[in-house]
């Protein structure tokens, strides 16, 4: 019997995370949320979650696209390497130029998929089903 | 960074390059030398020296020649001209070289010192002045983003909860509560658009413009422009059209912006029109000038307000017109934009019949280096 698939939800946002909870057990998905990086790491080690929806805009920019790239290259993270990972952002997409993945210049490795806050329920449970497909 | 600094000695002279080091060496510097040079300017591109001291008459390349280079290898080096044969007019042609200080041979080792401390600390001040200006910008733009995400983040906080109640997911939603909400939304989104274009003016100052500016296929940014409205110009029933250009446009440009100007001029062309009407996209070259025109048959400006429509919060307010959102920035945005990379920006118009904006910039100089 399969136990429902468990999504870590990474945000420093109480609101956030209050708002995308309905959504994701709409779908009957576990949730665990984690508000900080070191809370992330914490919960990905114990929680191990099936995909990852991250707040790029944590204390700083990179905060998100540090533990990205961590949680995909470094070797405290292995286990969890092919964890798919969503980035959240409140960055909106600026006409005719998707955002800007600024990690590119620094070499580090990005999401699997990017959403933009506010994230339209359907669109995100879209989306997440379509990584725990595979 | 406390590294000894390096100072080179570009002398044919030996006893000179000798007794130079000599003193350079007990005040506690790095000396190097060079007998002629072509030897010099080698080693100030392998050591980018602090400072160099250069004697004018050498054979081969002149001291003149040396001190014009030497500012090309690496522009911090300070150069202080020495000379047997100091006048007047040697001593105003180094300066205006680019020579920090003459110093006419003999000298006293005092003389070298104080004219050494006295390079060294103005080296300094300008090392960090550059240092100063590039945190403020740094701060500037910091403060932006952080403005922006203070801004913005509380709005989509209740945006999201928004999202979530209408889809139904923290129970049923009645007809009336839809309807407030729905409306409440639309509030929102506009006073999210207000403070997104509000930054932008913040922004776009040519400071920033001008550090990001690089060779664009005018052509090519159009043609994605044209692309990305296509479904825009579908919504509204307007035909949406890039005549092409025979050769291609460069210009030296920022891309994300020069993005924003022909969007903003496109979204604007595609909304103000007539159902079945058009939208024409031309560029050409006038006098080494490329001129892109957004052509619309809409319905138009009238002759008065034509000089406003690029003033801040300027929306012609007709009724009709007042179902177009928008505020009234995106004209003075694309202004200040086209103007920070040196071009200009006009309207034409036939109150009726439509409108035509043309965007002026200049062509970018082939690459000479």
């Amino acid at each position: 019997m399969n136990k429902s698939p468990k999504i870590l939800v990474i945000d420093d946002d109480p609101d956030f995370r209050a708002a995308v909870t309905p959504i994701l057990k709409s779908a009957l998905y576990d949730v665990v949320m984690a508000s900080n990086p070191q809370e992330a790491k914490e919960k990905i080690f114990a929680e191990k979650p099936d995909l990852i929806l991250l707040d790029i805009m944590m204390d700083s920019l990179f905060d998100g696209f540090s533990l990205c790239h961590a949680i995909k290259t470094s070797a405290e993270y292995t286990d969890y390497k092919d964890t798919p990972i969503i980035f959240v952002s409140a960055v909106k997409e600026i006409a005719g130029s998707r955002f800007q993945f600024k990690g590119d210049e620094e070499g580090m490795v990005g999401p699997d998929d990017y959403i933009d806050k506010p994230v339209r329920p359907d669109d995100l449970l879209a989306r997440i089903a379509k990584f725990l497909k595979k | 960074m406390a590294e000894t600094p390096i100072i080179l000695v570009i002398d044919d002279e030996e006893a000179m390059r000798d007794s130079c080091s000599l003193i350079l060496v007990k005040e506690g510097f790095r000396a190097e030398t060079a007998e002629n040079g072509r030897v010099g300017l080698e080693k100030a591109r392998e050591l980018k020296p602090a400072l160099a001291l250069i004697d004018l008459k050498m054979p081969g390349l002149s001291g003149f020649e040396v001190l014009e280079k030497i500012k090309d290898i690496d522009s911090r080096i300070i150069p202080i001209v020495i000379t047997g044969y100091a006048t007047v007019e040697s001593a105003v042609e180094a300066m205006k070289k680019g020579a920090y200080d003459f110093l006419p041979k003999p000298f006293t080792p005092d003389e070298l010192r104080i004219i050494i401390r006295r390079a060294l600390e103005r080296r300094k001040l300008a090392m960090e002045a550059e240092t100063l200006r590039r945190e403020k910008k740094m701060m500037e733009e910091n403060f932006i983003t952080m403005v922006s995400h203070q801004l913005r983040s509380p709005l989509v906080a209740v945006q999201q909860y928004f999202e979530v109640i209408l889809a139904g997911m923290v129970g049923s939603v009645e007809d009336a509560q839809k309807d407030m909400i729905l409306r409440a939304r639309e509030r929102l989104e506009s006073l999210l658009h207000l403070i997104n274009d509000w930054l932008d003016m913040a922004r776009i100052s040519r400071g920033q413009i001008v550090d990001k500016l690089k060779p664009l296929a005018l052509e090519k940014l159009l043609d994605k422009q044209v692309e990305f409205m296509k479904p825009l110009a579908q919504e509204f029933k307007v035909k949406l059209e890039l005549r092409p250009m025979k050769k291609t446009a460069v210009v030296l440009g920022d891309e994300q912006s020069l993005e924003q100007v022909f969007s903003n001029l496109i979204s604007n062309a595609i909304k103000y029109n007539k159902p079945e009407g058009s939208v024409i996209i031309t560029l050409r070259e006038e006098d080494g000038i490329l001129v892109a025109d957004v052509a619309d048959t809409g319905i138009g400006i009238s002759r008065e307000h034509l000089p406003l429509v690029f003033d801040q919060f300027y929306r012609v307010s007709r009724r009709e017109d007042q179902k177009i959102k928008g505020t009234g920035l995106g004209l003075a945005i694309a202004k200040k934009i086209v103007e920070a990379h040196n071009g200009s920006i006009q309207v034409a118009s036939e109150p009726g019949q439509g409108s035509t904006f043309s965007v002026r910039l200049p062509k970018a100089e082939p690459e000479e280096k």
